[in-house]
Formats: structure tokens, C-alpha cells, sequence
């Protein structure tokens, strides 16, 4: 109830209204209350072990043996909860769960130490087909156009084959080797593999190649020699043509989102590489070094007498690191018997025997889970529910960094821990604000503002290829870029979190600035660009939020609507009774006029079940109702002038996003609640619960002393009960993990 | 034991076909033709039927009162003399002796109980299909259904195969925000509970599927020497494990102790495995696939390759496998109607809308045909694959305009070992519960002793 006070949604909109200052008042006592009794019986809150999500998963390797993996290769998908897929409890264990962190564990060793006895097998990088395969690709040579880049980890020094496939017709024949196909016998279209920059392979393409063929729409390599180790691998069509093209359509610049207009007069078809695999290695001659090999052999036994304490010492290092904790002499022991058992089995060695505990650290679950351990001796013996306790300096270290970096604590945060100095103040604060300024706090832009604000709904959003044509996936991926980037400038300029709404500046390349009409933008580099469009401003602006609440073939003032009281202030809108007529129900035209999605709001709002919600969610939307459904500025929609007004649930009147950026700033108050709200479940990794609402206040009240920059939330967060304590299990009541009450 | 002849191919083949086009069949003759059945550990049932669930979401046009008057789902008449011309089922047609309907059933389960479930059915159809279990409105882990039909087969009669049961499904499930109405993800994610309290996640990618199946390794050889250091491994994690439990607190001790059984499981797995692998038998496994294709057509006809693949090595005897995700808006081009699988669900029980919506119930089950096949072309002792195996195929939805779960479409299809006769469409009684057929089925299939199953009154009687 607070909340839609504060937000200024109660009383609902016809009822009679107080004065605003009453209202605050009102909701300012009725914190004042909650706050006292919570301030006598605090409550840090209880949740379960978290284990490595994907991502975690993916930068604890990174971290640890230098190595770029996919984590999506070996993990299965993260469910969600509140917004984030860091959620303890429910992160549920099953044998498939397992099975899946040993299958890593295994391969990841292989990869990292390398394995010169490799059988040969086969990794396929895919090109969505959304994607525009008209120019340059970053990471592709200049000069070429369309396919892709990829780093690819080799797994030892031998010959691989490279193998490029190609889109094709339903009835087989090459994409883009049609009536409007460019390529001649004379100028065939051309296809060049490169490695780290220097052309390895090219070849011409037969335009007449066909699924049916015994080779299908492929071309094959001979088996080349590459070292072991990440390389940069590039297969990409040599480009024949500039200039613009002057075609009757070009579906999402000429990407193959749709496939049945692709091949017809009045286009320009090329063709699109589909994936690229890469086989081997075969005829493998050893391991040259690797960046793996550099930070796992930091030693090599000189005689056969010193294998044992050099072996001691890589594992040691490397396990500490892992479980981010000092290893007590029993974990050391198993890993060490793990080394005995690799050195002995089949080939065996040195270096076998180090992969075989590699192996196991990577399965142990001191690296998979994220224990917290009540201190000695504090009753952890006994079955009964353990009381509160305040975290151990290396646990605190993992939150920290799991927080801010979404990885484990480096060295130098393990080596405060070990000192016992992190849970000073002092000592805390500076280590936050050190992290804070190194690049791995990228994960709070890319990991947490990423799913507060549902950035990957884009994934799923595809606009129609005929009403927005210019749209394809390097825009999309722009749109997230420029978000992620943007808000990552705030955490790393500890701007204030009003400037999330208010930043006359974003961050764009040539393709984004293009698409905002934005001038003088030129090149693929994201900038940071500063522009007086009033109606850009912030992140109500952004091509991301804009798109990913769009549908495909028409803006939705409901989504974007819902998007703002869902994301933004924290007050979803009930759901909609069962049965009701979809908007698609409304008639989309009359007599023959296309009419707007606005005038199909209003009829659809004309029925009452619909208008009591609607009225409160719809004016929202209907004020960014200028941005088109890919967050284009238009005028019209359906031939019919943009109509932007509206009056918000407090009675303001809106007319353009800029007025309800303004309205919404009127009220500050659950803008930044929410955001915090947010930030502290991701940084705890559970949902909060009623007892954590007055620690969500104190540090938005602390916050709005120091001009809400971002760091004030983030220590706000780091210096709570709620995040340096465990509490009790059962004071929490929270269910069991496993359901059993 | 000797190989009979053999469309036989050595790896590299097999992975110069890889990926190159959508019409070829990816994992086609890799299990050398003829092969013996594998003789099962002693003690258990010879042959056990092998038992598919397959689950589509948004209900059928069929069940529409205009659907129904058109047969668009059900056909006209009941017994073995129906016409399947005008339903969506029409596919089918050349395997009718293996086809029986049971239409007119209803899934009460997935209704709302209390108001505050109401508009929510989305979000818990799902978790009804196979458990037949009201689920409870929850977003935490106190998520609670029933125990699936699958689930409940595999835990009596899929403990003899290295792997008692697969889940896979097609759509990504990572749907951002987490699910609406106050329900929890995994209500929408998953078929396959193994216990009300314990649903299982569903494997999308193929090429997980394939080293879940099969293992990871070039070779024989490789593969063994990965389980010899699997097991080192898991009596290093075993070791650990113990450790900890004397820190941990009594709620996380609970969950690790869960985390031994899986780990107990992981041990299970490999004896498995071992224990076929000294019955003589030799296989040259294919490589794995690559990962997710593009089209919806190709990553289904991989992951029924996969299937029918595991079936075959009696790798494991159950599937479930979740075709569509509710709600999802996905367009299949393939059906050649334009609209999203959810606006198009949503017909505003308009004519035209509903017969596009046909369109797509129909391009669904038109694609089941080629696992059929696959299971006919396996051939061992008089009888195909299919004549062991009950595939079950519908949809916990009935009308998806209204979002309401009556009438319901499900087929069944394969001879059951016997259990089934097929040729046979069967009409129930209006308000008879689907988990009537479900308790059915599960005496069919061995579990003579059952009485009820989630919300059955009674058996169901599936004769012409």
C-alpha cells in the first residue's frame, strides 16, 4: 500500500484526491512505524547456498584458467525468480544438474591443460538468419562482408577442417544464386577463411550448388595447420560491390528474417553463410603454449623427484582460488589423491595427473555451490536451527564479488580476507570502490540493469519484415549495447541514478545514431554522444526498452505501460480477467482506413472489466506512443497523426515522453525504491520479503543525501545486516529448498 | 556377436554429413542395422514397452464448438470406421492401425480453483498435461503438482536402461522476468515431475542431449578412460561432500543430502553403462550433434532422431518432450499460416481464424509421422520399434480462445507391446476426466494395481 502511494496510484484515479503533501505525510507515518519495530528487531534474512549460474560459471573460468567458454554449451538454462537468475532457492539440484557440472568439468580440463592425443571432433559456430550479411562483420576483415568471427579454443597443435555452410532455398538451390543474384561465372561471389587476420583459405562459390547435392551448400577445407590454443577464426564473402542498392524491399537489411520474399525481382540477393564449423584436430603433434597452459603451469618439475611438490603447488594455487577460500589440509589431500590416480591411469604424466585434478576441482562443490559456513563452534554440530551470524571474511569477499563482478574474489580481495581487514568500514568501502572501477564491474550493466530491465525479452523480438524493413540484428544488438553501456557509465562515473532518467547522452555507434537520426556519428565504436532531443532522454528513450515491448507489427502502449509500473516503479498491474477480447479483436480497419493502434485502444478500453486497469496502465504507454515499434521517432501511425495525450493515474497531463519522464520524476520516491529493491535482491540473491522494506528505505534515504550517485546504493547495500549476516533459517521462514515444510 | 549387414558409417562420414542439409536425417544409421536387443538385467521385464509423451501447448481448433461440428480434431464417427480427411489429424491417415483417438476429455486440473488463479492458465497448463495435478500458485521452490506419467514409468520400469528417462523440449525457456501470475517458471518449462515436488528440466540443445545419451568422447576407448576419471572424480566429490556436512546448517545439510543421492545416481549411471558394455555388444556411437538449428521443422526431427537413436541402443526407454512453450508467439512458416502460435490460438471464435488455426494443430501432428517411421524401419523378431512403443500426443488445453481445458485433443499412438489395437477413436463422456485415459494407459502399462491418477474418477475403456 505504501508503494501505490507513493507512487501516487492510490486512491485510484476518479476517486476524490487528497493534497499530495497529505498523501506523502500519510505514507511517511506509516513508515516511520514499520521502520521503528523493524529497528528493534532486525532481521538479515535467510536463504540457501547459491550454486554457479551460467554466467558466474563462465567468468569463474575465465578468471581462473584464462579460457573463454560458452557456458550455455554445458549448463542448462537458469530459472528466474524476481527478475534474476541468481535466485537461491530456486536454484533446484537434480542428477541432470550434476551431470552436467561433471560433463564441464571434464571437458573444460581437457581444454585448459590440452590434450595432444584429441580425437577429432566438431564445434559449429551458427549465423542467425536475422542477421544482415551486407557488410562488414565486427571481427571479420576488411573488405569483406557478412559471415562471422569467432575466437575458437583449439584444443592441441595439429590440422583442422573448416567447413562453411550456406542458406538455402526450401527447394535447395543457394540462397542469393537467383534472377537478382550478382555473382557471374566470370565474378563468382568468393568466400575467404581467415585465421587471426591472415587469409588461410578462398574460394569461389558455385552458384549453382544444391542441397541435394552429395556435398550440399557446403565447402569444405583442406585440413590446415593450426596451433593450440584460443585463435581468432573468420569466414567471411569477399565484398564486390558499394554503394547503395536500390531495391523495391530489403526485409531487415536484406537478413533472411524472411526467407519467401528473399529470391524475387526487385532484390538484391546474396549469399548468406549459415555456420561455420571447424573439425580436429587431426594428425595432432602436441600442445604449443596457450594462455591456459601459461596460468596453470606456473611450475615444471626439473627432476622426476620434484613432480610431487610443483604438482602441491599448482593445485594449491589454482583450488584456493576456485573455492575462494584457504583449502584445509583434507581438501588438499583429495585433490592430491586425484593427481596420483591421473598420473597412473593410461597415458598418465605429469600434466595427466594435473588435468585429473583440475577435473576435480571444477566438480568439487566447494567451486560449484557458494557455502556459507556458520563460524566454529557455533553450534553447526548440533541439528537444531543455528542462530544469526555475521559472515566470515572470505564469505564476505564472495558476495562482494559475485555482486559486483559476478565472479569470485581476486587476489588481492582473498588476500584482505586473509588478513582479516575486509569487514572494516574503511577496508570495505575502499575495496568497493576499487572493484567498482575495474572493467569486470561490466557485470552490473551486463548481469544485473541487463535483467532488471528484461534486455533479453529482445531476444524474442523480431519486427515484421515488411513494416520495418531497416530493422535486423546488428540493430538489435546496438540497442542492448547501448543500454548496457550506458548504464555501466553511471556505475563507472558514479553518476546519480536520476540520470538512468534524465541523461541528455547515450552511448552509440554509426548503425544506432542512423536509427535515432542522430548526426555525425560514423564507425562501429560506441561513443558516448550528447543530443538535445528532450523526448531521447534516458533510458524511456532507448531503442531497447522501446523494442522489447513492442509486438511485432504495431507499438503496445499496454506493454510499455506495463513495462513502467512493472520495472520501473515496482507496481504491476493486476492481470486481465480470462476471456477477454484480445486487442487483435478490435476491428484494424474502417471503411477501408487502417486505424491506429490508438484508436484500437480506445474501443478496446470502451468495455468497463477493461478500463478500470487500463486507465492507469495505457496513458503510460500512450505518451511514447511517437516511438514506432523498433523506437524509430514517427509522426503517424497508419496514416493517422500520432496522438500522445493522456492523463496519468495522478491526473497529470502527458503529451510526449518527456512529460511523463517528468511525472514520473515528480514522485522519485518509488523510482529509486524499486531500483534498490532490485539491486539488493540480485545482490543477496533472494527475494526480498516484508522485514527487508525498512533497509531498502534507510538506504534510499541515505542515498538521497549523496545525490543518489550509484555507489551509494551499492555500499548501502554492502554495509547491511541483510548482506554481511546469515540469519536463521527458521526465523525466515523460508520452505525447505526441497518443498518438505 | 556378429553385425548383420550395414548401412554401418564410420564417424567421419557421419560428421561430414553434419549440419549440411535439413532433409537428411542426422543420426541415420549409426546403429548397425539388425542390431540384437539388448538382454536387460536380470530380474526385470524382457521387453518393457518404451513410452513417449509428447506435449503441445494452446489446445487444438478441433476443440471449438465450431471445430468440433467440423471435425477439425475429432473425427465424425467412433469406433475403426472414422474419416480423418477434414481433422488435423489427417497426417496420420497411413498409420491409422497404430493410431487411437480419444477425444472429448477434459483437463480440470488446469482450471483456476480460487479467483486469484483466474487468467493464469498459461502459466499452469503445462504442469497439468502429464501429472494430471492441480498445481499450486507459487514462485518459489515450494512448487508442488504431481508425479508424471513418465516419471512414474521410468521410476518402476526405466531403472534397467543407463538412463531412466530423457526430457526434452524445443522452445527456449528462458522467458525474461521469470512467468506471470504468481506462478513459478518451471510450471511452464517442464512435463516431467518426478515427484509433486520435483519437477525436471527439459534439454533443449541437442548436442547436451547427445553426450547425456551417449557420452562425450571421439572414441570407445576415450570413453572409458572419461568414465574411469568420472569415477575418480565422484569419489572425490563423495569425499568433500562428507566434509562439509559437519558445517553446514541443518537446511543446507538437507540439501546437500539430496545432492549425495545425484551424485549416487551419477555412480548408478556408470555401472550401467559398464555392465552393457561387457555384454558384448559393440557400437560405433555417432558424433554428437552440433547444437540448436534454426528451424523448428529440424530441431524437432533432430531431437526425434535422438529418440528414436536412444531407443534403439535401449539407452533409455522413456522421453517426454515439450514441443511449444505457452504463450509462445512463434510463427511456422511450414504451416503457411502467418500468425504467431499465440495470437493465432487466440482465433476470437471467428471461422477463418479457427480454421488457420487448424492449419498449425495440423503442421504439428504432421510432423510425427517421420519419428513413426523411424520406429517402423527398426525391426527385430517380427516386431518394429513401434509396436513396443505407446506414444502419448496432446495438449492440456482445449479451446485456447477462452483458455479453457475441455475437450481436450489426445491421441495415442504405437502398439503398446499389445496393449494397444489401434484403428480406433474412442469418444468420452462429456465432463470425463483425461486423467481417466492416464490411469488407463498406466494399467497398460504395468501398473495393474493403480486406482487413481491425479484427478481420475475411474478407468477409461478404450475398445472400439
Amino acid at each position: 500500500m505504501i508503494r501505490k502511494l507513493r507512487a501516487g496510484m492510490m486512491p485510484p484515479p476518479g476517486a476524490r484526491r487528497p493534497a499530495a503533501r497529505a498523501l506523502d505525510a500519510l505514507a511517511e507515518s506509516l513508515e516511520a512505524i514499520i521502520d521503528a519495530r523493524a529497528a528493534a528487531a532486525p532481521n538479515p534474512g535467510w536463504r540457501t547456498f547459491q550454486r554457479l549460474n551460467r554466467a558466474e560459471y563462465q567468468r569463474s573460468i575465465h578468471e581462473l584458467l584464462a579460457l573463454d567458454i560458452d557456458a550455455r554449451q554445458y549448463l542448462p538454462l537458469d530459472t528466474k525468480s524476481a527478475n534474476f537468475d541468481n535466485i537461491a532457492d530456486v536454484q533446484l539440484l537434480s542428477p541432470m544438474l550434476m551431470n552436467s557440472y561433471l560433463h564441464a568439468a571434464s571437458e573444460i580440463s581437457r581444454l585448459a591443460v590440452g590434450d595432444p592425443n584429441a580425437t577429432p571432433g566438431e564445434t559449429t559456430f551458427k549465423v542467425t538468419r536475422w542477421v544482415s550479411q551486407r557488410d562488414q562483420v565486427e571481427g571479420a576483415p576488411y573488405g569483406t562482408r557478412g559471415g562471422l568471427a569467432v575466437i575458437h579454443n583449439f584444443p592441441a597443435d595439429g590440422k583442422y577442417v573448416f567447413r562453411v555452410s550456406f542458406h538455402h532455398e526450401t527447394t535447395g538451390a543457394l540462397h542469393g544464386s537467383g534472377r537478382a543474384a550478382l555473382h557471374t561465372a566470370e565474378a563468382p561471389e568468393q568466400i575467404e577463411i581467415s585465421i587471426d587476420g591472415d587469409q588461410v583459405a578462398l574460394f569461389d562459390i558455385d552458384r549453382w550448388m544444391h542441397a541435394s547435392d552429395p556435398g550440399g551448400v557446403n565447402i569444405l577445407t583442406d585440413p590446415l595447420p593450426v596451433t593450440a590454443g584460443p585463435h581468432r577464426v573468420a569466414a567471411a564473402f569477399v565484398r564486390q560491390f558499394e554503394g547503395p542498392v536500390q531495391d523495391l524491399i530489403s526485409p531487415h537489411d536484406w537478413s533472411l528474417a524472411s526467407t519467401s520474399i528473399a529470391d524475387a525481382y526487385g532484390f538484391t540477393s546474396l549469399p548468406h553463410l549459415r555456420d561455420l564449423a571447424v573439425r580436429g584436430p587431426y594428425e595432432p603433434t602436441g600442445m604449443s603454449e596457450t594462455p591456459s597452459r601459461r596460468k596453470i603451469f606456473t611450475c615444471r618439475p626439473a627432476a622426476p623427484g620434484a613432480e610431487l611438490g610443483c604438482a602441491r603447488e599448482i593445485i594449491t594455487r589454482l583450488a584456493t582460488q576456485a573455492y575462494r577460500r584457504p583449502l584445509t589440509a583434507d581438501n588438499l589431500d583429495g585433490l592430491m589423491s586425484l593427481y596420483e590416480a591421473g598420473t597412473t591411469a593410461g597415458a598418465g604424466g605429469f600434466e595427466a595427473g594435473i588435468r585429473l585434478a583440475l577435473e576435480g576441482i571444477l566438480a568439487s562443490p566447494h567451486f560449484v555451490f557458494r557455502f556459507e559456513e556458520p563460524p566454529a563452534g557455533a553450534g553447526a554440530d548440533t541439528t537444531a536451527s543455528s542462530a544469526a551470524f555475521t559472515l566470515d571474511d572470505f564469505d564476505l569477499a564472495s558476495r562482494l564479488s559475485f555482486f559486483l563482478w559476478a565472479t569470485g574474489p581476486d587476489a588481492e580481495l582473498l588476500r584482505v580476507a586473509s588478513e582479516g581487514r575486509l569487514a572494516a568500514p574503511d577496508e570495505l568501502e575502499r575495496q568497493v570502490r576499487r572493484m567498482l572501477a575495474d572493467p569486470r564491474a561490466e557485470a552490473l550493466a551486463t548481469r544485473f540493469a541487463a535483467q532488471w530491465l528484461r534486455l533479453s525479452d529482445l531476444e524474442k523480438i523480431h519486427p515484421d519484415v515488411r513494416t520495418y524493413p531497416d530493422f535486423d540484428e546488428q540493430l538489435k544488438a546496438a540497442m542492448v549495447r547501448e543500454t548496457e553501456l550506458f548504464f555501466h557509465n553511471l556505475v563507472r562515473q558514479d553518476r546519480s541514478l536520476l540520470e538512468l532518467f534524465t541523461a541528455d547522452y547515450t552511448f552509440l555507434n554509426e548503425r544506432l545514431a542512423k536509427h535515432y537520426r542522430i548526426p555525425d556519428v560514423f564507425g562501429n565504436e560506441f561513443r558516448r554522444v550528447t543530443h538535445p532531443d528532450a523526448a531521447r532522454q534516458g533510458v524511456l528513450g532507448h531503442g531497447s526498452v522501446l523494442t522489447l515491448t513492442s509486438h511485432a507489427i504495431r507499438t503496445s502502449p499496454v506493454l510499455r505501460g506495463k513495462w513502467v509500473m512493472e520495472v520501473l516503479l515496482g507496481s504491476p498491474p493486476p492481470p486481465p480477467p480470462p476471456n477477454v477480447p484480445d486487442l487483435e479483436e478490435t476491428a484494424a480497419s474502417e471503411g477501408g482506413r487502417l486505424r491506429s493502434v490508438r484508436e484500437r485502444m480506445e474501443q478496446h478500453r470502451s468495455n468497463p472489466a477493461c478500463n478500470s486497469c487500463h486507465r492507469i496502465i495505457d496513458p503510460i504507454g500512450l505518451a511514447l506512443e511517437n516511438f514506432d515499434v523498433t523506437g524509430a521517432w514517427r509522426i503517424k501511425d497508419n496514416g493517422v497523426p500520432i496522438d500522445a495525450t493522456g492523463e496519468l493515474y495522478d491526473g497529470t497531463p502527458l503529451s510526449s515522453p518527456a512529460d511523463l519522464r517528468q511525472a514520473l520524476l515528480s514522485r522519485p520516491t518509488p523510482l529509486i525504491r524499486t531500483f534498490t529493491e532490485n539491486l539488493m535482491a540480485y545482490a543477496l540473491g533472494r527475494r526480498l520479503e516484508y522485514y527487508d522494506m525498512p533497509t531498502v528505505r534507510a538506504i534510499t534515504r541515505d542515498a538521497g543525501t549523496r545525490d543518489h550517485r550509484l555507489s551509494a546504493f551499492i555500499l548501502g547495500i554492502v554495509n547491511s545486516p541483510a548482506f554481511q549476516r546469515k540469519g536463521d533459517a527458521a526465523v525466515a521462514q523460508v520452505t525447505d529448498v526441497n518443498g518438505e515444510p | 556377436m556378429t553385425l548383420i549387414t550395414g548401412k554401418h558409417l564410420p564417424r567421419r562420414t557421419f560428421l561430414r554429413g553434419l549440419g549440411v542439409t535439413v532433409a537428411l536425417p542426422y543420426l541415420d544409421a549409426f546403429v548397425p542395422a539388425g542390431k540384437q536387443w539388448i538382454p536387460s538385467v536380470a530380474g526385470a521385464a524382457p521387453d518393457p514397452t518404451r513410452l513417449v509423451a509428447i506435449e503441445i501447448v494452446h489446445g487444438a481448433a478441433g476443440s471449438t464448438e465450431y471445430g468440433a461440428s467440423k471435425n477439425l480434431w475429432s473425427p465424425a464417427a467412433v469406433g475403426r470406421d472414422f474419416d480423418l480427411a477434414a481433422s488435423a489429424l489427417s497426417p496420420l491417415e497411413p498409420y491409422r492401425r497404430y493410431l487411437t483417438i480419444i477425444s472429448d476429455t477434459d483437463v480440470e486440473s488446469a482450471e483456476a480453483v480460487i479467483p486469484k488463479e483466474i487468467g493464469g492458465d498459461h502459466f499452469r497448463s503445462s504442469a497439468t498435461f502429464l501429472t494430471q495435478a492441480h498445481p499450486k500458485q507459487t514462485e518459489s521452490s515450494d512448487v508442488r503438482a504431481g508425479a508424471s506419467l513418465d516419471q512414474l514409468y521410468a521410476q518402476r520400469f526405466g531403472q534397467d536402461t543407463p538412463i531412466p528417462s530423457m526430457q526434452f523440449c524445443i522452445e527456449n525457456v528462458d522467458q525474461a522476468g521469470g512467468c506471470a501470475y504468481g506462478y513459478s517458471c518451471v510450471y511452464t518449462d517442464t512435463i516431467s515431475w518426478a515427484s509433486p515436488s520435483e519437477p525436471l528440466p527439459m534439454i533443449r540443445d541437442p548436442r547436451l542431449a547427445f553426450d547425456q545419451l551417449f557420452g562425450a568422447g571421439g572414441t570407445r576407448e576415450a570413453r572409458a578412460e572419461r568414465r574411469r576419471a568420472r569415477r575418480s572424480v565422484l569419489d572425490f566429490i563423495t569425499g568433500e561432500v562428507a566434509d562439509l556436512r559437519r558445517t553446514l546448517d541443518p537446511s543446507d545439510r538437507r540439501r546437500m543430502e539430496r545432492y549425495l543421492e545425484d551424485i549416487r545416481e551419477m555412480e548408478r549411471r556408470i555401472d550401467r553403462i559398464e555392465a552393457q558394455n561387457t555384454s558384448g555388444e559393440l557400437r560405433e556411437l555417432p558424433g554428437a550433434p552440433a547444437g540448436v538449428p534454426d528451424s523448428f521443422d529440424e530441431h524437432v526431427k533432430l531431437m526425434f532422431d535422438l529418440q528414436a537413436l536412444a531407443l534403439e541402443s535401449d539407452m533409455t526407454r522413456v522421453f517426454s518432450f515439450k514441443l511449444g512453450r505457452d504463450a509462445s508467439s512463434r510463427v511456422y512458416p511450414e504451416s503457411s499460416v502467418a500468425k504467431g502460435f499465440h495470437p493465432a490460438s487466440h482465433h476470437g471464435g471467428r471461422e477463418n481464424n479457427i480454421e488457420d488455426f487448424t492449419l498449425i494443430n495440423r503442421y504439428h501432428v504432421s510432423l510425427l509421422p517421420y519419428f513413426l517411421d523411424k520406429l517402423l524401419s527398426i525391426e527385430e523378431g517380427g516386431q518394429t520399434l513401434l509396436d513396443k512403443t505407446m506414444i502419448v500426443y496432446g495438449s492440456p488445453m482445449g479451446d485456447p480462445n477462452v483458455h479453457n481445458h475441455k475437450r481436450c485433443p489426445l491421441i495415442v499412438l504405437g502398439g503398446a507391446n499389445g496393449q494397444l489395437d489401434g484403428n480406433l477413436h474412442v469418444r468420452a463422456e462429456p465432463g470425463t476426466p483425461m486423467a481417466n485415459v492416464m490411469l488407463t494407459l498406466m494399467q497398460r502399462l504395468g501398473f495393474e494395481e493403480m486406482q487413481r491418477f491425479g484427478d481420475s474418477t475411474g478407468a477409461f475403456s478404450l475398445s472400439a
